[in-house]
């Protein structure tokens, strides 16, 4: 909670950048793919660490993901809108969207909110099969490549919005959020007496979290010119969504970025040697760190690994 | 000038009653403590007046205004503070911080987050965590993190401030200083509604005694009223032996 600035974390910033805008003249156009897919999965998963946050788990970000897929594709095949406005279309209808439920269901302590998730985006991961004349069915939408395949510019697009999902979190780290958020999940009818109004605060979060994977998915559906159900509504993306940041590091700005990182190179290497074998890292994965690392890679730096590197204290 | 008035309280938990008609005053500027047996639903009356539970029937007033049916951090903005019983910290927060958090939220009009600070860092010296500010509460002893109570409540500056047993179990010096403090809140013009099971510090503070038994109000007086009451002598110690072969 600690807002000031140091000239190191600006000369810091900075080089990081000026790394990102010259970095798709460095790379191969497939390592740039890997990079803009990486991006994706951190927009995802510091969105979902967001509503964590509140003590929120959300276990259906899927949901919203295909809800903001589904948008922006549907409105370029039907109106040809363009993509990037679709996909702030996209955002916007999966945050309506999240308002509803959350204001529903996030009045319930624990569990229920976490199931409540899983069966919405199930649920419209079988609406959307059964109403294939609006939706495309199980056959899916197609749409043309984004600014015709053009991979630069889409590595720009999400750059964008990756920079500014991180400089929302930053601000609500430094905000008078952090304490409402940080309360709620600790002890949530204390933070009541101490007037904070949880539900509020937690659908805040919710809209928040929910309109980035919005913008994740409309952006998705449009940089990988195909969509359909049982992927953008499936499961496997709402996992994702959880393990990268518990992985990395629950309530940080770091911790999502850099589960990701490891996690996507975990799962390109499998990718190549063993079909599926990502699925199970993400189980092993999730073992090993809430048994062993609660706080994550960066707690695990913190605690064990950097104080070694640290000289040991003259007595 | 009447601060607080509840009238015809009541609260059941399935067919259990836990407080039934219940009805008094507070008045402003005063200190009052609320005693009774274990069970005897002082803890229930808090909850009642702070939100945390809705009365069967009923009314409470703050100031006049009802705040039946209102919800906790509404009645916080209101401006009633309230400690818990069991200290509830929030663990992974510095005693600053839980204690900012408090200021933050509770006050209305809403503060800065440089003035909830700076109140706060004056708050933590007032109640003895000067410091100790930077500290988790797991580290802290019971007293201390019975301070930290104290202050989150403080830092809403409430009209009225409702203490849930602050005073057990510390030590006879931690129970003088508590009572210091509590004696300087009022000069401050903070009115203090208690609940407490130590005597000496009731007979020692209050201006007026409230007592509880089953849920009903069987006494109210001042402290020197309501130990030679015989209802209380006979809720707390049972009747005589003769008597109750009668």
């Amino acid at each position: 909670m600690n807002r000031s600035f140091s000239w190191k974390t600006v000369i810091l910033l900075s080089a990081l950048a000026i790394f990102m805008i010259f970095y798709p003249k460095i790379v191969d156009s497939y390592f740039l793919h890997l990079t803009v897919a990486t991006f994706l999965a951190m927009i995802m998963a510091s969105s979902w660490d967001i509503l964590a946050r509140t003590g929120q788990v959300s276990v259906g970000q899927a949901g919203l993901f295909g809800v903001g897929a589904y948008t922006a594709a549907l409105l370029y095949q039907r109106v040809h809108i363009p993509p990037v406005l679709g996909m702030l279309a996209g955002a916007i209808l999966a945050t309506v969207v999240a308002f509803f439920l959350g204001y529903l269901t996030l009045r319930l302590r624990g569990i229920y909110f976490a199931i409540t998730t899983i069966a919405f985006a199930e649920a419209l991961s079988v609406i959307w099969l059964m109403t294939p004349r609006i939706t495309g069915g199980a056959m899916g939408v197609s749409t043309p490549p984004l600014f015709n395949g053009n991979r630069e510019q889409a590595y720009y697009l999400i750059l964008i919005i990756l920079a500014l999902v991180i400089f929302v979190v930053w601000l609500i780290e430094s905000s008078r959020l952090n304490f409402a958020f940080t309360a709620i999940r600790e002890n949530e009818e204390v933070a009541n007496v101490m007037g904070i109004n949880p539900t509020r605060y937690k659908v805040l979060a919710f809209l928040i979290s929910a309109f980035f994977t919005g913008f994740a998915g409309g952006f998705y559906s449009h940089y990988n010119t195909y969509i359909i159900p049982y992927e953008v509504f499936g499961l496997g993306i709402s996992i994702a969504c959880l393990v990268m940041p518990i992985f990395g590091g629950l309530y940080t700005i770091a911790g999502p970025i850099i589960g990701t990182i490891l996690i996507k190179a975990i799962e390109e290497y499998l990718r190549v040697t063993f079909s599926y074998g990502h699925q199970i890292a993400y189980g092993l994965i999730l073992v090993v760190v809430v048994l062993f690392m609660p706080e994550g890679l960066l707690g695990l730096w913190k605690r064990k690994i950097f104080p070694l590197f640290k000289q040991p204290h003259r007595v | 000038m009447t601060l607080l008035r509840v009238k015809d309280l009541s609260k059941h938990f399935g067919g259990l009653t836990a407080v039934q008609n219940v009805s008094f005053e507070i008045h402003r500027g005063e200190i009052v403590s609320l005693i009774g047996p274990n069970g005897a639903g002082k803890t229930t009356i808090f909850n009642l007046i702070s939100g945390v539970y809705t009365p069967d029937s009923g009314g409470i007033l703050l100031d006049n205004e009802d705040l039946v049916g209102r919800r906790p951090f509404e009645v916080c903005q209101k401006g009633i503070g309230r400690t818990f019983q069991i200290m509830q910290p929030f663990p992974h927060m510095t005693v600053l911080e839980n204690v900012m958090t408090s200021g933050l939220f509770g006050r209305v009009p809403k503060i800065s987050m440089r003035q909830a600070e700076e109140e706060t860092k004056e708050l933590c010296q007032l109640v003895g965590l000067g410091d100790k500010q930077k500290a988790f509460p797991k580290n802290l002893t019971v007293a201390d993190q019975k301070r930290i109570e104290i202050a989150r409540a403080l830092a809403i500056k409430p009209k009225l401030l409702l203490l849930d047993e602050v005073m057990s179990g510390l030590t006879p010096t931690e129970t003088g200083e508590a009572i210091k403090l509590v004696r300087r809140l009022r000069e401050n013009g903070t009115t203090i509604f208690l609940i407490e099971h130590v005597m000496k510090v009731v007979m020692g503070i209050s201006d007026r005694v409230i007592v509880l038994h089953h849920g009903e109000k069987i006494a109210e007086g001042t402290s020197t009223e309501v130990a030679n009451d015989p209802k209380v002598i006979k809720a707390y110690l049972g009747e005589k032996v003769e008597e109750s072969e009668k």
